[in-house]
């Protein structure tokens, strides 16, 4: 099996057709492009709420007051807990440069409190979410009249729980990569249809040389192959295009942002990088799926 | 060479096309298939050939049963056993006669140095060796059949099917064509014609079998159209 063949007869078919394969390829490049953009807001909505919790789920806040030996031991008493994954302690300076990054977008906040304002606090992840409720046990609290929690350990406040605001935020998450995934499913269907069309309409075009190929005994894949590669480098061309028009909106719509918001964080050239597989693999599935149903019913030997 | 036994074929449309046909071809006979249109002459090629199955009976091929064969690799190399030519001569109008030619060994596969010697040394054969170079709009319907007969010939296959090779073709034309297949005939081919052509039926003098309504009416060595 000669390679140019295949080649020579690829390129004669995305020739002969060219207005077709173009809209093929465009679809495909929009559908990519699509597909890694949800990818991208994923990845970005995941920085922002790391970066405004830490996937905090649990705060257990600390007097004021509290020498550093009652804070060993509420550390102490957090860790030993089996629900408890990581328990830090967050200080004064911590918290303090911890609020100015997430009120950045209200500097009255910040100028109007000094730093002694904003309470030391162990900041507790779950190793299981359902398992909260040794933390206030352990603790000693109860809830007072009001439902804030009162605890008899020495040097503890209060305790948060956190978890409903992260699993608001998770949703939230949820809700929007299903959208753009949605949509980005619907849009890789079309590619589908479409590559798989001008398949179609290749093997049309070219049906007189297919009975041919056929009555002199040439295989199943002699025939296909051509096809299969048209589609392929169809898919693929819409890939890399998707691709650099993600790299091109990072570099000229999200790095312009970078100086704006400064508690923004923003999704990095590795984030686009490490998404161009995944639309690589996609692309691949199109023109997998494309070359299956396009060439279902009219090979048959 | 070629056997059908008790072999039926119904279309989807319920026509009966061959009914319980049974014919023993031997290697390197020459078999006329007559009869009027609708006979079933087409069928039995098509069946030769495994575009269609039989509804019942089998075809052998070879020594081989066409029923058993793997449409990814059987059938394949069964049609590379059989040269095919056609009323029409199915010649790709954008190729020229070289690469008409050259494409039937390109698509199984043959290496280049192959398709170099084998292509002008069977144009040669049929009589075009002057002619590589024309594509076929330039060349005569005679002209254009002997390079679909050199396509059919050039992987030096078993049994040449021929369906109406003569249909389209005036009476001398006919008779030049009658005798490139009678020369390759004579090289160890088994050839199977199926026509209308009377003339050349009772001229050749070859074994003839007769098909009306699907079944073989008549199968006579050395025989005449009717």
């Amino acid at each position: 099996m000669r390679v140019e063949y295949y080649f020579r007869e690829t390129a004669s078919g995305i020739r002969r057709n060219g207005t077709i394969a173009f809209g093929a390829v465009m679809t495909a490049f929009i559908a990519l492009f699509l597909f890694g953009l949800a990818l991208l807001i994923r990845r970005e909505i995941a920085l922002v709420i790391e970066s405004i919790t830490g996937n905090v789920q649990v705060q257990v806040y600390v007097d004021d007051n509290a020498s550093q030996e009652t804070i060993n031991d509420i550390g102490g008493v957090l860790s030993q807990l089996p629900a408890v994954e990581t328990a830090e302690y967050e200080n004064q300076q911590e918290a303090c440069d911890r609020a100015k990054v997430i009120f950045a977008a209200n500097p009255t906040i910040i100028e109007n409190t000094t730093c002694a304002t904003w309470p030391t606090s162990f900041r507790v992840t779950l190793a299981d979410t359902s398992q909260y409720a040794q933390i206030p046990a352990a603790l000693g609290c109860e809830p007072d009249a009001t439902g804030q929690l009162t605890c008899t350990q020495p040097g503890v406040s209060t305790v948060r729980d956190w978890r409903d605001v992260l699993d608001r935020l998770s949703a939230i998450t949820t809700a929007v990569s299903l959208g753009l995934f949605g949509l980005s499913v619907i849009m890789l269907v079309s590619a589908v249809v479409l590559v798989s069309n001008t398949l179609r309409m290749g093997m049309f075009a070219r049906r007189k040389e297919i009975s041919i190929m056929r009555l002199v005994g040439a295989t199943n894949w002699r025939i296909r192959v051509p096809f299969l590669i048209e589609g392929g480098s169809e898919a693929l061309l819409g890939a890399a295009l998707a691709v650099v028009t993600l790299f091109l909106g990072k570099v000229f719509v999200v790095d312009q942002l970078a100086g704006k918001i400064v508690w923004l964080p923003l999704v990095r050239n590795s984030d686009v990088l490490s998404v161009m597989p995944w639309v690589i693999v996609a692309a691949i599935f199109v023109a997998a799926v494309a070359g299956t149903v396009g060439m279902r019913r009219y090979l048959d030997v | 060479m070629i056997s059908l036994q008790h072999v039926s074929k119904t279309y989807k449309n319920d026509v009966t096309a061959l009914d319980d046909v049974s014919i023993e071809i031997e290697k390197g006979e020459f078999v006329f298939l007559v009869g009027p249109s609708g006979s079933g002459k087409s069928s039995s090629l098509r069946l030769l050939l495994r575009e269609d199955d039989p509804t019942h009976g089998e075809v052998f091929v070879a020594g081989k049963n066409l029923a058993k064969l793997s449409a990814w690799s059987g059938v394949p190399k069964l049609r590379r056993n059989l040269g095919t030519v056609f009323q029409d001569f199915k010649l790709l109008q954008d190729k020229t006669v070289f690469e008409n030619v050259s494409f039937a060994l390109e698509v199984i596969g043959k290496p280049k140095h192959v398709i170099d010697h084998r292509v002008p040394e069977i144009l040669e054969y049929v009589g075009l060796g002057d002619k590589l170079n024309n594509y076929p709009d330039e060349l005569s319907g005679g002209e254009q059949q002997r390079v679909s007969i050199a396509r059919a010939c050039v992987n030096r296959p078993l049994v040449l099917l021929a369906d109406e090779p003569t249909g389209n073709l005036d009476p001398n034309t006919s008779v030049d064509i009658m005798r490139l297949l009678d020369k390759v005939n004579k090289i160890g081919t088994t050839v199977v014609m199926a026509t209308h052509d009377q003339a050349i039926v009772d001229a050749m003098r070859k074994r003839v079998i007769e098909l009306d309504r699907g079944k073989v009416v008549r199968d006579q060595s050395r025989g005449v159209y009717s």
